[in-house]
């Protein structure tokens, strides 16, 4: 944490290696919270970048005392997904598809090449489409808590809401991913 | 405390991550058991936990980085022609890259040598894995057919000089070494020993003499013994 927020200040002061090593030390967290978001590598790939794009503007208001620069920078993150969600839910209606998130995600999900269904492995390319079923505040929960192993307080500064919502929604979303994955049929081991 | 099924989806998160008192956890376990809408939720929540947390990390493309990186701190500059080759050898540590090259110099021509290549008539035949191979196995037989035939002579000098020494002190010792005649033994026979036959005796008188012409042609033994 300490070396993150060393590298924070080195980037203000014009820093560019410094710069380079906050990128990669981070691209895979955030690409990862991306792919898992959208189902989608390349939408994950162009959000990646847009995600360090804007971090790269707004670094000067990151506040170390405030918290972590993981979690910052995973609000961030959070929030550019939500802000892509919305976008292309208004593209979705405008083009008269049905506006119940479920069918369409599947819809995406299941425009997936074969190779990265070979790639991603059958059940893990079940689960992946599970989780692009559920709603996106379940599924934003579900991911920062199960795929980032992130603590209720975290979440909860990310997330903006209370620790009582973020249980919730962690609980909501996983009854839900259950129930989608039986509908699925893929059967416990 | 009556235990509820809307209780169970309720804490069941909690339930999953160990945040229920043990007391709570006791209950909840007694009426998931003994709960037949509750026992399948459970049992399918738990198993959708453990596949989330199967799913791998996936890996970034290799060109994410490279593409945040111009988007952000703007393109790299590209060097074409001798700047980007010199550009590429900027990178080695001279000393390091000479001493590495003149050990792998010097590791080919040890290597060659001993395969016999022909340096004077280089051909690359000569470089193929069996020629290597046959030349290398010819070199270890020649190797082993020296040192074999010097180990033998070696040998032989060495019996040279002993035989010289014996013959030296021959002369001074002649009345001693003069056999007596034993009372309590046969004539010609030694103690325990079995008589040396007149073939025997024949041969080593043989080898003497061949030891004295050895010995007059190796100039060491001409000079330090033979006088």
């Amino acid at each position: 944490m300490e070396q993150d927020v060393q590298l924070v200040q080195q980037c203000l002061q014009g820093d560019g290696s410094a710069w380079e090593e906050l990128v990669r030390q981070n691209n895979r967290r955030v690409f990862n919270i991306c792919y898992r978001f959208t189902g989608n590598r390349t939408e994950a790939e162009d959000l990646t970048q847009d995600v360090f794009l804007r971090i790269y503007r707004t670094l000067g208001s990151y506040r170390s005392a405030h918290g972590g620069f993981a979690t910052w920078m995973t609000s961030v993150t959070r929030n550019l997904l939500i802000d892509h969600y919305r976008r292309t839910k208004r593209d979705r209606a405008t083009d008269s598809l049905d506006d119940a998130m479920p069918v369409v995600e599947n819809k995406e999900s299941s425009a997936k090449r074969p190779d990265e269904q070979a790639l991603l492995g059958e059940l893990s390319g079940q689960v992946q489409n599970a989780l692009t079923r559920l709603s996106p505040e379940l599924r934003e929960a579900v991911i920062l808590r199960d795929l980032q192993q992130l603590e209720y307080g975290e979440i909860q500064k990310i997330l903006a809401v209370p620790e009582g919502t973020v249980k919730s929604r962690i609980n909501r979303g996983r009854i839900e991913l259950a129930r989608i994955l039986q509908q699925m049929g893929v059967r416990s081991a | 405390m009556n235990w509820t099924c809307e209780q169970t989806e309720l804490l069941l998160t909690d339930y999953l991550d160990g945040l229920l008192s043990s007391a709570e956890r006791h209950e909840f376990d007694a009426h998931v058991n003994s709960c037949a809408r509750c026992t399948p939720l459970v049992s399918s929540v738990t198993h959708a936990l453990f596949s989330l947390h199967s799913l791998p990390q996936i890996e970034p493309p290799a060109r994410l980085v490279y593409n945040i990186l111009d988007k952000t701190l703007g393109p790299r500059e590209t060097v074409t022609g001798w700047a980007a080759v010199r550009a590429w050898f900027h990178g080695f540590n001279p000393q390091r890259f000479a001493y590495g090259s003149v050990s792998l110099c010097a590791m080919f021509l040890t290597v060659a040598s001993f395969t016999s290549f022909n340096w004077k008539k280089p051909r690359v035949a000569d470089l193929s894995p069996a020629n290597v191979y046959r030349g290398a196995d010819r070199q270890a037989h020649l190797v082993y057919a020296r040192s074999a035939k010097y180990v033998s002579d070696l040998r032989v000098v060495y019996e040279i000089q002993s035989r010289l020494q014996r013959s030296d002190e021959l002369p001074n010792n002649q009345d001693s070494t003069t056999p007596q005649t034993s009372p309590d033994k046969n004539p010609g026979s030694t103690d325990g020993t079995a008589p040396v036959s007149p073939k025997q005796q024949n041969r080593a008188n043989d080898l003497g003499s061949r030891a004295v012409v050895l010995a007059a042609a190796c100039p060491v033994c001409s000079e330090g013994r033979i006088r």
